[in-house]
Parts: structure tokens; sequence; C-alpha cells
């Protein structure tokens, strides 16, 4: 073999060596136990001998479709995530909107409007507590202050759901915001100001130049935004641990629920596969949305 | 159309003033071209006629009333992007209607729901899609109607942005360096369309380009701008013959105008510092003075034919002429002589069998020689002196 054909499959294997490390990052950390806990979801095993689950097929299943608390926390679950999306992409887009123009102090805002993404998940949920709380909550000594009393925030089973939302839309909100704000900031400019000559209102300026262009940024954040809402724990577990009588008990909550206080593991497996179904089912209406987009883009 | 006047107008971006005190007229149906190098403030300029940008002072008269707070929709212009800017999720159907769209929406339309059906039916309305049809036959688009931005060429593209401009029938029309981004050949297409399409429409016509070639080629009147100021108002031609100033002389012509320092004595000139010339034609009274003359207007003669000695120092042949740059042999190091600026530009027709290095001569005719102040670069009109 000549040195230059030794070279030549030195270089055709380069591409490999690159995407090893992440491949096998994939495999030991994410393909390996999502396979286990796909497994386990057939079995019956605890937490108190975990290696010894038995097979039972679709045993599991079965009893989670039986069992009426799994549709209240699957209604919890989409209910939590398409309002989180609503809410969170609508006030995210309205806020770059905002300052996507120039205007005296602009700065000090974006940084008060990103303050809510800055903070992390358990201390936001320990500043919303605090203002939830019954007796000394900003939120009720308002609501007092006007007149209408004092209000269950977090043990009410119509607001508790409301509530941890608000809390939600004020963290992933400024992520929004920035997604969108890069966007608006890359619409060509001489696009807008045609829409101008052509006689467009701001209005139909933003129907017809802005939110075609910030649209594939909207999608992909509301994107991630649900499929963060559907996997999101701790928010939830601080603020209402599930409660009350399960209205805030999502897919998540229920899984560590089920795996650490009914000790059953299997359960809480085949918990665990209905919300990468459901992840799934989001991330693959993202893409087929995105293709027929780019399909009639470059027709 | 109306007649647009500028009355001292100005324009600054914070200190920076990048057009000072500006004044012109523009007439009814003419073809102007702004000109000028890249930043001297032509396409600012264009934007304040078309109130894309705010005038800092001075006025803007569209047809003697002041306009410079109007909204770009009540001037009833058209504007030509540079970068075409159309809008790249609409079909190019959905462009050319764009404009009568929106001259037909009510503010109503805005509510959801009724703004999706109400586009809709004013796509299908019988005089907007009569009138979109009507402007893709003229600019022969029709068979890419129902395609997008992204699927057509450069030179597709700009038409469509032609398009769209002309389908509302403006009064006037505004073009910022509507080719530049074309190749060779098809600017040299476009071009003669869109001078095609003035006289068809015989409208007014504000086109800003840095190319000479376009203003000459296109331009019913020139106004060439540096610096934010005008250097020169008029008719190509002359323009070409009779420019203001050096910056005209230089910036007008390929190669531009030979100008060559000039010490002027009453038997004769030096020029270049060193070379002696026998001239008995009109010259300046003035000591020191900037001798122009055009590259065609020079006659390139065996050596010791000619009034000016020199060397071929570059030969570009272009087929049909050749234009040679000469360096007039002076007294100076040859190192000094390679430089473009110190070069004499000689342009003859066809082919001459000459060589880099030869000795040749240079000659011309006194009345094609025009002269300049040293200093300030203005133009000396030797009736005057």
């Amino acid at each position: 073999m000549t040195a230059s054909k030794i070279r030549s499959g030195m270089t055709r294997l380069v591409p490999y060596a690159f995407i090893l490390p992440p491949m096998i990052y994939l495999m030991v950390f994410m393909f390996w136990p999502l396979g286990r806990q796909m497994y386990m979801s057939l079995t019956n095993t605890r937490i108190i001998n975990p290696n010894r689950g038995r097979f039972i097929g679709l045993g599991n299943y079965q009893r989670l479709f039986d069992d009426p608390a799994f549709y209240l926390s699957l209604k919890a679950t989409l209910a939590y995530a398409v309002l989180a999306v609503i809410f969170g992409v609508a006030l995210g887009t309205i806020s770059a909107l905002a300052i996507d123009r120039p205007f005296k102090g602009r700065a000090i805002v974006r940084a008060i409007l990103l303050f809510g993404w800055a903070v992390p998940n358990v201390a936001a949920s320990l500043i919303w507590l605090w203002m939830y709380n019954d007796r000394s909550g900003v939120f009720n000594r308002l609501t007092e202050a006007l007149g209408i009393g004092r209000f269950g925030w977090l043990t009410s089973i119509d607001l508790a759901l409301p509530s941890i939302l608000a809390t939600t839309v004020w963290q992933v909100a400024p992520f929004v915001m920035l997604v969108v704000l890069a966007a608006l900031q890359s619409v060509p400019h001489e696009v807008r100001e045609a829409a101008r000559i052509d006689g467009a209102d701001g209005l139909s300026t933003f129907r017809a130049v802005t939110l075609p262009h910030i649209r594939p940024a909207i999608q992909l954040a509301a994107l991630l935004v649900c499929v963060w809402s559907i996997r999101r724990f701790d928010i939830i577990y601080l603020l209402t641990g599930g409660g009350p009588v399960g209205t805030t008990s999502t897919l998540v909550v229920k899984i560590r629920q089920t795996a650490f206080e009914n000790h059953e593991l299997g359960m809480a497996s085949a918990y665990g596969a209905i919300g990468l179904v459901l992840a799934l089912a989001v991330a693959a209406i993202h893409c087929t949305v995105e293709q027929r987009r780019m399909k009639w883009m470059a027709r | 159309m109306p007649a647009l006047t500028f009355n001292n107008v100005s324009k600054s971006f914070g200190d920076n003033t990048v057009i000072k005190a500006f004044n012109a007229e523009i007439h009814d149906g003419e073809f102007l071209v702004l000109l000028g190098p890249s930043g001297c403030g032509k396409s600012t300029l264009l934007r304040m006629i078309a109130g894309l940008s705010d005038i800092t002072s001075g006025q803007l008269l569209f047809d003697k009333i002041v306009a410079n707070d109007w909204e770009p929709k009540q001037r009833g212009v058209a504007f030509v992007f540079q970068s075409y800017a159309l809008y790249p999720h609409m079909t190019v159907r959905e462009n050319i209607a764009f404009p009568l769209i929106m001259d037909a929406f009510k503010k109503w339309y805005h509510l959801p729901i009724v703004n999706i059906v109400a586009r809709h039916r004013l796509m299908r309305r019988k005089d907007i899609s009569d009138r979109t049809l009507q402007m893709a036959r003229q600019l022969e688009l029709e068979p890419l109607l129902d395609r997008r931005p992204s699927g057509l060429s450069g030179g597709q593209r700009q038409r469509v942005a032609l398009a769209r401009a002309l389908v509302r029938n403006p009064a006037l029309y505004l073009l910022d360096e509507p080719l530049s981004n074309l190749d060779a050949k098809l600017r040299t297409q476009m071009r003669s369309e869109i001078s095609a399409l003035h006289h068809k429409v015989a409208k007014t016509f504000v086109y800003v380009t840095h190319d000479q070639v376009e203003a000459m080629t296109m331009a019913n009147r020139i106004i060439i701008m540096d610096k934010g100021i005008v250097q020169q108002v008029d008719t190509p031609d002359e323009i070409y013959d009779n420019p203001a100033n050096t910056f005209v002389a230089k910036f007008i012509g390929s190669p531009p105008m030979n100008l060559i320092p000039a010490s002027i004595r009453p038997d004769g000139l030096k020029l270049a510092g060193q070379i002696a010339v026998a001239h008995d034609a009109a010259k300046p009274t003035r000591r020191e003075a900037t001798f122009g003359i055009r590259p065609e207007k020079l006659r390139l003669k065996a050596k010791g034919e000619g009034r000016l000695p020199a060397r071929v120092s570059i030969i570009e042949r272009l087929g049909a002429e050749t234009v040679i740059g000469c360096s007039l042999v002076t007294d100076r190091k040859s190192d000094d002589l390679l430089i473009e600026q110190d070069l004499v530009f000689v342009r003859v027709s066809g082919n001459p069998r000459m060589q880099i290095g030869e000795a040749c001569s240079v000659d011309y005719g006194a009345e094609d020689v025009l002269w300049f102040d040293s200093d300030s670069g203005e133009r000396i009109s030797l009736k005057s002196e």
C-alpha cells in the first residue's frame, strides 16, 4: 500500500474521529439509559430491589391507561405545556418587539427583562413561593389592599396551575425574547423600507415583512418551551409538589411520586415513556412544519 | 409629476454632515443621475426624497409645497433598492401586487381572520390582478409569477423590483444603484431596459450610481457629488467636454482626463515641471495652472514628431481601441515614472504595434486643452481672464 493511499484512508476516517466522542457520550448517557428505561417499563421493577424486576409485557401500560390519575396527570401536563407555550411565546415576542426599536434606557429594560431567565429555577421558585405566601406574600397583600380578600394561590384547585404558569412564563419569556430579538435584528432593513414605500402601515409591515422573517425563530422557541415544559420538574415540585388534588401533578412529578413514594420503578418508567412520546411528537410536528416551510419557500 | 426643488438641503448624522447645502431642481420627465464615489451622500439624498431619511435643514419641495415631513406613501414615489428588497415569502405575483393591495387596504382589514380573507379577495380583484399581469407581461415575468424570489436569478429579481415599482404608476421613480449586484453582461442589458422603460413610461427617474458608464449612457442630466457637495449639474456631454473642476474631470471618463501641472510662460508652457512646449493659443494669464486634456484628444506620434517626448509604460488593448499610458520624458528618476497618476493616457483606435519601453512622442491641439486652477481645481474660463 502506497503512502498516499494510507493518507487518503486516514483522511476518510477524520470525520468519524470527530463525531466519536459525542457519539460515545450519547450512547453512554442517553441511548443506553433510555433503552434501559424502555425495558424497565415492561417489568415490575421496584426500587427496593431494582435488579430483580420481572418482565410483564405491557402490564404497566395497561394499569396506566386504566388509572384516572394518569389522565389527570396527562391533562395537567398538556395544559401546562400548551399554556406555557402560548403565554411564554406571546410575552417573549411582544417584549422583543418592544425593545427592538431604540429608546432611552433600552439596555436597562433589556437587562430587567432578562432577569427571569438569569435566575436559577430553584431560586425563582423560592422567590415566587414567598410572593404567593398566604399571609405575607405580595400578591395577597395587594388583593387585600384592593379589597378582594386573600387567595390560596398554590393551594386552590383553580389557581394552582395558573400560579405555576405565571412563574414558568416569567422564566421562559426572556429566553423567547432573546431568540426573537436575534431574528428581528436580522430582518433586512431595506425590505421594511420597501413596505413603507409601498404604502404599508406598521401592522401591515409587521405582517408582510417582520412576522414571516421571525416565524422560524418563534417556532423554534415554541418547540423548546414546549419540550422544557413537558420535562419541567423543579418549579412545579417546589411550588405545589403536584397538588392540590393532583391538579399540577404533571407526568414528571408523577414519575417521582411513583418511583420514590410508591417505589414502582417499572411503572415510573412507563410514565417516562409516555413523556418521551409526547416530546418526540412535538419535535416531529416542528420538523414537519419546518420542512414544509422550506419546500414552500423554495417553490 | 411633481417638480422637485431642493433649497439648501443638508443632512447630518450627529456631528458628521454628509450633505451640505444641496440646491437643485428636478424637472418633469427627466432621467436624472446622482453620480459620485461611495460615501458622497447620493443614496442619502435619494432616501430623503423618498421620505426614508429626515432632512436636517433646508427644504424639499414637491410642486412648490414643503414636503420635509411627508410620509413615504404621501409622496407617491417608487423606490428600487440596491438589494431589490423583495418580500422573500411572497410569490412574484404577490410582490408585484403588494403596493396595489396596500392602496386598497382598509384599517379594519387588520382584524384577525378578516385580514387573511381581505388579502385573498384583494389579490383576486380584477383591477389588481389585471394590472399585476400587465406589469408582469411588460417586464417578461409572466412565466415566473408563481415563483418566489429565492428561485430567481439576479436579473429576474431586478425586473420584479422594477415591476413592483411601476405597478402603482407613481409620478417619481427612485433607483438606488439597482444594477450594482449584476454581472457585467446583465448590467449592460438591464441598463438598456431601464432606459427603454423611461422612454415608455415618460416619468421622472432619479437614479443613483457610482458607475460613470451608467450615468453617461442613461442620464438626461447628471449631478456629480463629492463629500456631500454638488460638483456639477449638467448634461452628460457638457460634463464630459466641460468639467467644472478637476474632480469631475478625473471622475468622468475612462481613462480619466490627463491633468498635468503647467508653468505658463509668455512663449509657451513648461509641462510636468520639465518639458518646454510651444503653445501659441490662448492660455491663462497666471503663472501656474493645471493643463487638462482627454486621452482621445492626444495624438500618439513617433519619437521626435510630437511636442511632448514620452515613453510607453502601459498598453491596454481593448479590441476596437487601445489605451496607451505614456510617461513624459523628464529629468526625474525612472523609478518614479511607473506611477499611474504620473502617466499620460492616450486613446487610439485599432491595435497599434507598440511595445512597453518604446520611445515615442505625444501631441495635442491647443483647442482641446482645458485649464484648471492649480490650488482650487476649479475650471479657468479663458474668456473672463
